[in-house]
């Protein structure tokens, strides 16, 4: 059944760094088409309705709009965004690793279709099989026929090279990523201006996630249409749904945009560990928000979750059974968001670390209601105050789970 | 097995100034071991179905504890008192003790956790002493093939290297550390020879060496500002990062409250000793309370992958009579001077300086073949003739074995009349979790040390190589953890490690009913979840 919805990560598809047998399955073709008729890349993309996979939900189109709006300075640059580090996500690494070569491709899609002629694959250090795999994939491509070509509908000649992150977690943010591949510590930028007008070294910059562009080639080779109805209800395409925690069977679900959390977790999940009842599921990404058993209805899509006052981030869903404390998780989140600041801005090196010091001495047994207020303040002070979204995701990961858990807190105050 | 004679018969018809033939003429000692020793009993076994040694054998007992569920889940952990230290040692033995003073003397800040009390430990009950290459007749060359060849040439020859050339280094530290060695009258330290050895080369002091070096080790950790230690604080469970491939801290119990207490450290040293207390196949044991293996268990569900766990080192002389001394050791030393064991008819039936598995095998023939002892107090045995020994070197038991005649007068026995009750007791787990020459296991950031390490002896332990290897590999262990201890720290702390273990057991069929690590043996009523409320 898996295999029926599965696009990206088909069979045919995970081929790794292998080359021949890529080509086989259709690789090239979508390059192939795009090259009699760059302009329809961006139209198909607009008309499949995607999205950005990394947890954004931001249509992809208007993001492409942008960049291919600028006029080369005289550069521009595309980052295939690989720095995964959120906490129970695992899908990109996963597409690097055995579909390297339908990434490049898309990546060179996105290139055509925008105009940019510089292509950067920003990688996460630690993912060191997912570094070996595209390095061996890039250099196939490296003075390949099909690159050249590319070169030729643009213009100019299209340069790749692959960018080892920093390493660290704040790195996944866009304009750290700009400033890392710039030689520099990754600390976000401040917006506007946008990375679309002043990117790389002043260059138009377009980022996109490794999911993300993994999904073009399918989309120019099949059609908008066919990726529309891949999705369920109102959603389109097909996701990457990385499932942990108290399940059966965690690992990577390639399912429809909007696939409901129960059949995720009971169907292909296999149910919670020992046939104890659900309690929550963290869902992973830049806004870190919790879902409840009476969640379970709710398609995994970008909008139905925004409904509920969740997001869907980047398609993790972390399991939690009865038998885990929700203070205890919580505080483990706020020790990770504290020491991933990047400490540039007062209010979240400062917010993050306050938030945590507080729900850890709530969860040591030591708060007291005067904490709990406290947190709630820091709650409404602290989203917006930073250049980017880590400690409104913080803000938001607090608020959802006193939402949800309010007992659980006020249980453990002294 | 057949029932041989009871004790009172035995001793009525026990001579001991009787003729004895000699021996029967060796047979084969594979086809003796193969029918008679435990590591060979066939249905004690059980074949392990998950985990990294899947497929391995075992005995059934530690089989149980291997696949069994932990005691906690996140949910216990909620409220819990967090710590934080560089290295953690679980074990208070003299691996554990070496090991914290390794890590402490790099700088590292040690918790020594401790499941009894400190120095509580099979270190102590090591009587003969430890082996270093340190005579001029002797070198590291010839120690290195003794130890491979007593091992059956199982033990991994790297490790036994480095063993080996750490030999005479311990010696050294252990004097700086203000222990006492037996000296010649020249000044020069007094080695012995052991069975299986080729030069002598165990340095000792008097018969209490392991007590020695443990009164030295203790003081030397009580006295360093920079280790912590924690009495009665059990290890229940091991933490491990969000991938559950990492060890990042343990979680503790206590003997004496409910309270669980949370460990985050760098690096974790496992010195939790030997399994004795199993009790496998039903073996009376000469290992101290807290010998439950505990460490084999956390090791193995965080998927440290572990070796030789088929292979048991069993003493040929334990005491069977009275029942609350079964198990005790009566030293190998009483056989070198000259002591025999008799079967129930009065008879030899092996050279008594046989390998130690050897001689084990042949006393379960005789035993299971009809021709053991058996008191009314429940076992079985044969005789170890002390009184003949007695009789042809007067006053040799009062002068060289006092820890037997101590033990026996309690027991109201006198072992210079009549002869003593042994049989086979369990004594050393030869194997253990895997490691490298930095004691680092195969689950990054878990170290282990000790007796609960394996690979260096084989399938066979030789004397003295036990308390040389828990000073070598325990401070080759808190080295390697002090140094390791820089990288960023884990995102998380969690027990991801044990929902992969409960994921596989759930997909293999097999219950999730038992729980490990066991801590204190079946028969200490509390035990089983002491710090559960």
């Amino acid at each position: 059944m898996e295999s029926l919805n599965a696009n990206l990560l088909h069979p045919r598809q995970r081929v790794g760094e292998n080359i021949q047998r890529w080509r086989e399955a259709d690789g090239g073709e979508a390059l192939r088409l795009a090259a009699q008729d760059p302009a329809a890349v961006l139209t198909a993309v607009q008309d499949a309705d995607l999205r950005g996979l990394g947890g954004s939900g931001f249509p992809v189109w208007r993001k492409w709009q942008a960049v291919a709006n600028e006029a080369p300075r005289p550069d521009k640059y595309l980052v295939c965004n690989g720095n995964e580090d959120e906490p129970g996500t695992f899908k990109d690494r996963l597409l690097l690793e055995e579909t390297p070569h339908q990434v490049i491709e898309g990546a060179l899609l996105a290139a055509l279709a925008t105009g940019i002629n510089r292509v950067v694959f920003y990688v996460n250090p630690d993912l060191t099989r997912s570094l070996a795999a595209l390095q061996a994939a890039l250099a196939q491509w490296q003075g390949s026929d099909m690159l050249q070509q590319a070169g030729d509908v643009l213009g100019r000649p299209i340069t790749m090279a692959l960018v080892p992150g920093s390493g660290h977690y704040i790195g996944g943010e866009e304009t750290a990523a700009l400033e890392w591949i710039e030689g520099k510590f990754p600390f976000p930028r401040g917006k506007p201006p946008y990375p679309a007008q002043f990117g790389i070294y002043g260059c138009p910059t377009l980022i996109n996630n490794i999911e993300t562009l993994a999904n073009i080639p399918a989309i120019v080779r099949r059609g908008a249409d066919w990726f529309r109805n891949l999705g369920l209800g109102q959603a389109t395409g097909s996701k990457l749904y990385s499932l942990s925690g108290d399940v059966l069977h965690p690992g990577v679900y390639e399912l429809p945009m909007g696939t409901t959390l129960h059949d995720l977790v009971f169907t292909h999940g296999g149910g919670l560990l020992s046939g104890k009842p659900l309690k929550a599921v963290f869902t992973g990404g830049p806004s870190n928000t919790l879902l409840a058993p009476e969640d379970l209805d709710v398609g995994l899509d970008f909008d139905s979750l925004r409904e509920r006052g969740a997001s869907l981030g980047t398609g993790a869903m972390i399991v939690v059974s009865e038998g885990t404390g929700i203070v205890r998780q919580v505080a483990e989140y706020m020790r990770f968001f504290a020491h991933s600041s990047c400490g540039q801005c007062v209010s979240c090196k400062t917010g993050t670390a306050t938030l945590s010091r507080l729900i850890d001495r709530i969860d040591t047994g030591r708060g007291t209601a005067a904490d709990l207020a406290t947190i709630e303040n820091l709650c409404r002070m602290l989203p917006g105050s930073g250049r980017c979204h880590l400690v409104n995701g913080v803000a938001q990961l607090v608020e959802s789970s006193f939402r949800h858990f309010r007992h659980e807190y006020q249980q453990a105050l002294k | 097995m057949k029932r041989g004679l009871s004790l009172q018969d035995a001793l009525a018809a026990y001579r001991p100034d009787a003729e004895l033939a000699p021996p029967p003429k060796q047979i084969d000692p594979d086809a003796l071991l193969n029918a008679y020793h435990p590591d060979h009993l066939r249905d004690g076994m059980a074949t392990l179905a998950v985990g990294p040694n899947a497929g391995a054998q075992c005995p059934r007992e530690l089989a149980d504890l291997l696949q069994a569920e932990a005691y906690i889940d996140e949910v216990d952990l909620a409220g819990a008192e967090v710590t934080d230290t560089d290295v953690l040692v679980i074990g208070g033995g003299g691996a554990g003790c070496a090991a914290a003073l390794a890590a402490a003397e790099h700088g590292a800040h040690v918790l020594l956790a401790t499941k009894l009390r400190l120095g509580d430990s099979n270190t102590v009950m090591a009587e003969g002493g430890l082996q270093a290459a340190i005579e001029p007749d002797d070198s590291v060359q010839q120690h290195l093939q003794d130890t491979l060849r007593a091992g059956h040439h199982a033990g991994d020859p790297a490790l036994v290297a480095a063993l080996v050339g750490d030999g005479p280094e311990v010696i050294r530290w252990l004097i700086r550390q203000g222990m006492q060695f037996d000296q010649t009258a020249s000044g020069d330290l007094h080695t012995r020879r052991a069975g299986g050895i080729s030069a002598p080369r165990i340095v000792h002091c008097r018969d209490y060496t392991g007590l020695e070096m443990m009164r030295v080790l203790r003081e030397a950790v009580i006295q360093h500002r920079g280790i912590e230690v924690w009495s009665q604080a059990p290890a229940v469970e091991l933490l491990s990062n969000e991938s559950g491939r990492k060890c990042v801290g343990a979680v503790l119990g206590s003997l004496d409250g409910q309270k669980l207490r949370i460990v985050r450290a760098r690096s974790v040293i496992l010195a939790t000793g030997g399994i004795g207390r199993l009790h496998l196949h039903g073996f009376p044991t000469s290992n101290h309370l807290g010998a439950t293996g505990d460490g084999l268990v956390l090791a193995y569900r965080i998927g440290a992958r572990l070796c030789e766990l088929d292979s048991f080192q069993y003493h040929p002389t334990g005491l069977v009579n009275p029942p609350y001394l079964s198990g005790k050791l009566v030293t190998e030393g009483i056989r070198a001077a000259g002591a025999l064991l008799l079967n129930a008819e009065g008879r030899r039936f092996i050279d008594e300086l046989q390998p130690r598995d050897v001689v084990s095998a042949a006393i379960i023939r005789e035993c299971r073949e009809g021709r053991g002892i058996h008191p009314d107090t429940g076992g079985v045995g044969v005789w170890l003739d002390t009184a003949r020994l007695e009789r042809s070197q007067p006053g040799l038991i009062e002068q060289q074995f006092p820890k037997l005649l101590a033990r026996s007068r309690i027991a109201g026995i006198d072992p210079r009349r009549n002869p003593v009750l042994v049989y086979p007791t369990l004594h050393y787990q030869n194997g253990g979790a895997v490691i490298d020459a930095n004691g680092a296991t195969t689950v990054a950031g878990l170290y282990a040390a000790g007796e609960v390490a394996g690979g260096i002896h084989g399938r066979n332990r030789i004397m003295g190589n036990a308390l040389l290897e828990i000073i070598s590999f325990g401070r080759r262990a808190g080295f390697a953890a002090a140094l390791a201890g820089h990288d960023r720290g884990p995102k998380k702390i969690t027990l991801e490690h044990v929902n992969q273990a409960r994921r596989a057991l759930t997909l293999a069929g097999m219950p999730l009913t038992r729980h490990a690590p066991q801590m204190l043996p079946a028969y200490t009523a509390p035990g089983k979840e002491i710090w559960k409320a």
